[in-house]
């Protein structure tokens, strides 16, 4: 009984969240009843500009800490007996504007590799793919804060790659990139996606993103509403053509 | 020993710069003035208070350090610890907060964190290193009333060469004067191009 508890607790992890809520001074900015993010989803993560998505994600990162309410995970393995237990490393969070650390590009892929007891084989297969998913490879030994925008979310997607995460949640990931930085950047998503990686993604304009989600978390009015369903790229589509039509008549 | 004083110093004065920037606690505008004020407190206070408190009568007179080079360093460290704290305190202040966020969420530990944040920071605590450094290196007040300028005890070159010049021996004061501005060039130097080439980042 025992064995089999842990052995499913070690399958999904979760993430869930009760009875949230952030203020800011005195304003609200989102009531939360209940909220569970476990592996294997993948969820459209949709609000306006200031609506508290990158709060949100930086909550459930155990970045920021709630007003009220408190966020649980499940399944992880324990940590050492010396280190507090906390939410840091759990869902992983990527800014929606990456901060690389000063250094290479590889002293930056694997910064967090350094830390987990994997064998050295093993590290070195995990680089390689990590190079060749993101398409760093001509890159490794330059300087990172050289890159590109799409280069530097590329690697940021990578560096959180490479330590497997069971749920990851991206801010934005796609917006501001080139098409070409875009398609590599879906790719590795999806390949996220395929490995069984929870995934929560934000964004405003989504096309191809919206696609692979399954879910949909919408903060609206100060609360989160969730659904199975999520809206088309038509949707998306049509606000961006209202406000393309709005740009012209001015 | 200019050295030891500030070996010494540096990890508790650069851990307080951390907590003054990183803890939000009661009273902590008046605690980062107060250092920020205690900066400029003149080399020779430093040295009557560390006297004070050193002498047969006083609060450490127990120790026996006047006079000794274990209490120039004690007043050393003092006169090197605020612009230490002050700096450090600024350079954490400075920081962009994703580097802590990245590094905690990709799993890192507090402690890997910390020294991730020194890391991304190297230049601003290089140059707070070298100014606690330049002002122990130019002080002579407080050596020469808690060292007392013994010959071979508590000599160093700056008391020397006061005592030189009192006594009319330029020559023997412009050499070690000399030597003293080389050593301090020479040492500023290498701590400075330690720092490699720092460029603003755009992100």
């Amino acid at each position: 009984m025992m064995i089999s508890d842990t052995l499913q607790k070690q399958q999904t992890v979760q993430i869930s969240a009760h009875n949230l809520q952030m203020k800011f001074k005195q304003n609200t900015l989102f009531n939360v009843p209940e909220l569970t993010f476990k592996q294997g989803d993948v969820i459209y993560l949709q609000g306006d500009n200031g609506s508290g998505k990158s709060t949100l994600m930086k909550i459930l990162a155990g970045l920021m800490t709630p007003t009220q309410g408190q966020v649980i995970s499940q399944g992880f393995a324990p940590k050492s007996w010396w280190q507090p237990d906390n939410l840091f490393g759990k869902a992983v969070y990527l800014h929606q504007h990456p901060y690389l650390f000063e250094g290479t590009v590889k002293y930056n892929l694997t910064y967090a590799l350094s830390q987990l007891k994997i064998p050295v084989s093993e590290r070195n297969d995990r680089i390689t793919q990590a190079v060749n998913m993101a398409q760093l490879g001509d890159l490794l030994n330059h300087n990172a804060s050289d890159l590109s925008g799409g280069e530097r979310q590329r690697l940021a997607i990578a560096r959180a790659w490479i330590i497997q995460p069971k749920l990851l949640m991206l801010d934005e990931p796609i917006s501001n990139m080139d098409k070409q930085s875009q398609r590599l950047v879906l790719e590795m998503i999806n390949q996220l996606k395929q490995d069984g990686t929870g995934l929560l993604l934000s964004s405003h304009q989504t096309c191809g993103l919206t696609a692979l989600c399954q879910q949909h978390w919408h903060i609206k009015q100060r609360t989160i509403h969730t659904s199975m369903h999520v809206p088309a790229a038509e949707t998306v589509h049509q606000t961006n053509t209202t406000e393309l039509h709005y740009g012209t008549t001015d | 020993m200019s050295f030891a004083a500030l070996l010494i110093t540096i990890i508790p004065s650069i851990i307080l710069g951390f907590i003054l920037a990183f803890s939000h606690f009661r009273g902590r505008w008046i605690v980062i003035n107060l250092v920020q004020t205690l900066q400029s407190i003149p080399t020779v206070v430093i040295g009557l208070l560390v006297y004070l408190l050193l002498t047969r009568n006083g609060a450490l007179g127990d120790l026996k350090w006047l006079f000794t080079q274990k209490g120039m360093i004690l007043g050393q460290m003092l006169i090197c610890a605020p612009v230490l704290i002050a700096l450090s305190q600024a350079a954490f202040s400075s920081v962009d907060r994703r580097a802590w966020e990245t590094s905690r969420t990709l799993g890192a530990s507090w402690l890997r964190a910390v020294w991730t944040l020194c890391r991304e920071l190297r230049v601003p605590l290089l140059l707070a290193i070298i100014a606690g450094f330049s002002r122990i290196l130019t002080e002579v007040g407080c050596s020469m009333m808690v060292g007392g300028n013994i010959m071979d005890v508590t000599r160093n070159i700056p008391t020397a060469i006061a005592l030189e010049t009192s006594k009319g021996d330029f020559a023997q004061a412009i050499a070690l004067g000399l030597v003293l501005l080389i050593l301090a060039l020479v040492l500023n130097f290498i701590l400075g191009s330690l720092r490699g080439k720092a460029l603003p980042r755009s992100h």
